[in-house]
């Protein structure tokens, strides 16, 4: 039934869009690799790296959602992806999980590409394709069992406060809950130089997360304040802005 | 849009397997599926009593269907979606009791583990808002997330449950039939179940029909009851459902044993400390025990506990401070004996003892 959804509706779509000026007009494919990073640094699990209220922190774990994507033309038009095939789990450990390659886009030059942090919650679960992707989060361990929703990003290591000495653990998993607490955001980011998609061109983006944005960004997250930052209403909100400002292309 | 969709692939569907050979036997090959001839796929007609609100549930999404409906039940009494393949949703949700766990305080699961909270009853889910007695699930289609993967309850992944029924002999032949084209997927499995739990409506009791204005008449003592339940009860227990959906501190001593922050534990606020859905009435007679973690045996020690047994905290509900300082409500001996005599119209049996729902 989905296929025929799909059959259905890309076949509008490809009749519908003929503003481009490109020749070819066959759909293509666009490959999205997530590089986390601390500042200008590759994030390197296991190995020492130091935030703003100058604490040293070891980032063990790193998972995070990404969802509904989008592209936009310069006219404004978009491209909307299939929003149920939109989830992946970026997992700072496998590395295939970093690629996340998108097929069949309508042909086109895109200046703009916009995706989710997290799982929208305001969309009833059916019609957002997210009972599909629930065995991939639980895999992931993305999923609580003592609530229906995600953890949005899952941040797990150690960190040794200013002038001290020992090492504690830290927890960092952000997500919602309930209809309430809604951490979900939306990244939209200018691609500096326009991408033209058609079944001829391999076009290739680097997408860059700066991990360390987490705790340096709008909103300071001193871990020794709190190192447990899960169920949180008032400093999960927090990262989830941070962490909205976190990502850039290249 | 996605109806016509629907309705079409199921045509689609009837026509394409006409073709089929093999009278009818349900052999199932290493390599494909066969789907059984002439299967017919209706959709079932959602009845909703007069007197109930619309519903919460977009049905448009997930029309129930015979073969969705009798897909759901079987999964709903399959031990499968369970790690040690004996407990079944059905387990905790027994029919007879409205679905919850008959006489056990709190629910029982895999290994002989107890949970912490008392199964609520399984009834008018199309017209609910929020799940669990915290709100942890705010959709329904979501919901079994939580009893299939809570430790204490069925302690499975839903990716084991996918393999053990992708694995079946019968589960790809119903998914087929139940969904128009091959798939067993976790969309699928929650659309099922979904579709088995929203037919569940409980809307034929005494107090229904006095609603509808059918030839029934309250005795003295429902209607007395009625009254007082109106005056004492409904501010939260509001409208057809007994229920305003929200989240309140009822003054409920702590359990030490479960030390239940309730609502706190999906919002993290501290405000919401020690609060539970307020839980609808509905065959309220047959769902002993009572209270979020099943502390009550019997409604008149519910009732008891509203008049003598509530204790204060930060965030008690404002509707039991008393003006003199006082906590509680104020019912006498007949006036409980009368409201559950009212509460006892709640009941109805139709629903009880559906065959439709039944797992025999």
């Amino acid at each position: 039934m989905k296929k025929i959804c799909l059959l259905i509706l890309s076949t509008c779509i490809l009749l519908s869009c003929d503003s481009d000026d490109n020749t070819n007009r066959e759909p293509g494919s666009l490959e999205l690799r997530f590089e986390n990073k601390i500042g200008s640094e590759n994030l390197i699990l296991g190995t020492p790296f130091t935030n703003s209220s100058n604490e040293q922190y070891v980032v063990n774990e790193l998972k995070y959602i990404i969802s509904n994507i989008t592209l936009t033309r310069k006219d404004g038009s978009q491209f909307i992806y299939p929003v149920a095939d939109s989830y992946a789990v970026v997992n700072e450990e496998e590395s295939s999980s970093k690629m996340i390659t998108l097929t069949n886009i309508d042909a086109g030059t895109y200046d703009r590409i916009t995706f989710g942090f997290g799982v929208d919650p305001t969309k009833y679960p059916i019609e957002s394709g997210t009972l599909n992707f629930v065995p991939t989060a639980e895999e992931a361990g993305m999923l609580w069992s003592w609530s229906a929703g995600y953890k949005f990003i899952k941040m797990e290591g150690t960190y040794t406060p200013e002038n001290g000495t020992e090492s504690n653990d830290f927890v960092i998993h952000v997500g919602s809950h309930g209809a309430n607490l809604d951490n979900y955001k939306e990244i939209e980011l200018a691609i500096g130089e326009d991408i033209k998609i058609n079944s001829a061109t391999a076009s290739s983006k680097i997408i860059s997360f700066d991990v360390s944005q987490v705790f340096n960004g709008a909103n300071t997250i001193r871990l020794e304040d709190k190192a447990d930052i899960q169920v949180d209403p008032i400093n999960a909100p927090k990262i989830a802005q941070n962490i909205q400002a976190a990502f850039s292309i290249n | 849009m996605k109806k016509y969709i629907y309705i079409i692939s199921i045509f689609v569907f009837i026509i394409g397997c006409s073709s089929d050979n093999d009278g009818g036997e349900s052999a199932v090959d290493d390599d494909y599926t066969e789907i059984p001839e002439e299967v017919s796929n209706n959709l079932l007609n959602l009845q909703i009593p007069s007197n109930f609100p619309a519903p919460t549930y977009d049905i448009s999404q997930n029309p129930p269907t015979e073969k969705g409906f009798e897909l759901g039940k079987k999964l709903f009494y399959d031990g499968k979606l369970s790690s040690t393949g004996v407990i079944s949703c059905g387990f905790c949700h027994i029919q007879e009791f409205s679905f919850t766990h008959h006489t056990h305080i709190t629910s029982h699961g895999v290994n002989g583990r107890i949970g912490t909270r008392n199964a609520q009853p399984l009834q008018n889910l199309a017209f609910a808002q929020d799940f669990n007695w915290d709100g942890a699930a705010s959709f329904l289609d979501a919901q079994p997330i939580i009893p299939i993967t809570a430790e204490d309850e069925m302690n499975e992944s839903i990716s084991n449950v996918l393999r053990k029924l992708q694995e079946d002999e019968n589960y790809p032949i119903l998914f087929a039939q139940a969904f128009g084209t091959e798939g067993v997927t976790s969309e699928r499995m929650f659309k099922a179940l979904s579709q088995f739990m929203i037919m569940m409506v409980a809307g034929n009791s005494k107090f229904d029909k006095w609603q509808r204005g059918e030839s029934v008449t309250f005795t003295t003592d429902e209607e007395a009851g009625r009254s007082i339940f109106e005056a004492k009860c409904s501010s939260c227990h509001a409208g057809t459902l007994q229920t305003d959906h929200s989240f309140r501190n009822n003054g409920l001593p702590i359990d030490p044993e479960f030390n239940d922050i309730g609502r706190e534990r999906v919002t993290g606020s501290p405000e919401d400390n020690r609060k539970f859905k307020v839980p609808s009435l509905r065959n309220i007679d047959t769902t002993f025990p009572y209270m979020h973690d099943g502390r009550f045996r019997t409604l008149r020690d519910v009732l008891d506990f509203y008049t003598n047994g509530m204790v204060n905290s930060p965030t008690l509900d404002a509707q039991f401070r008393n003006a003199d300082g006082t906590i509680g409500l104020e019912i006498s001996n007949t006036e409980k004996e009368q409201l559950i005599a009212f509460l006892k119209t709640l009941t109805d049996n139709d629903f009880l003892l559906d065959q439709r729902f039944s797992e025999f």
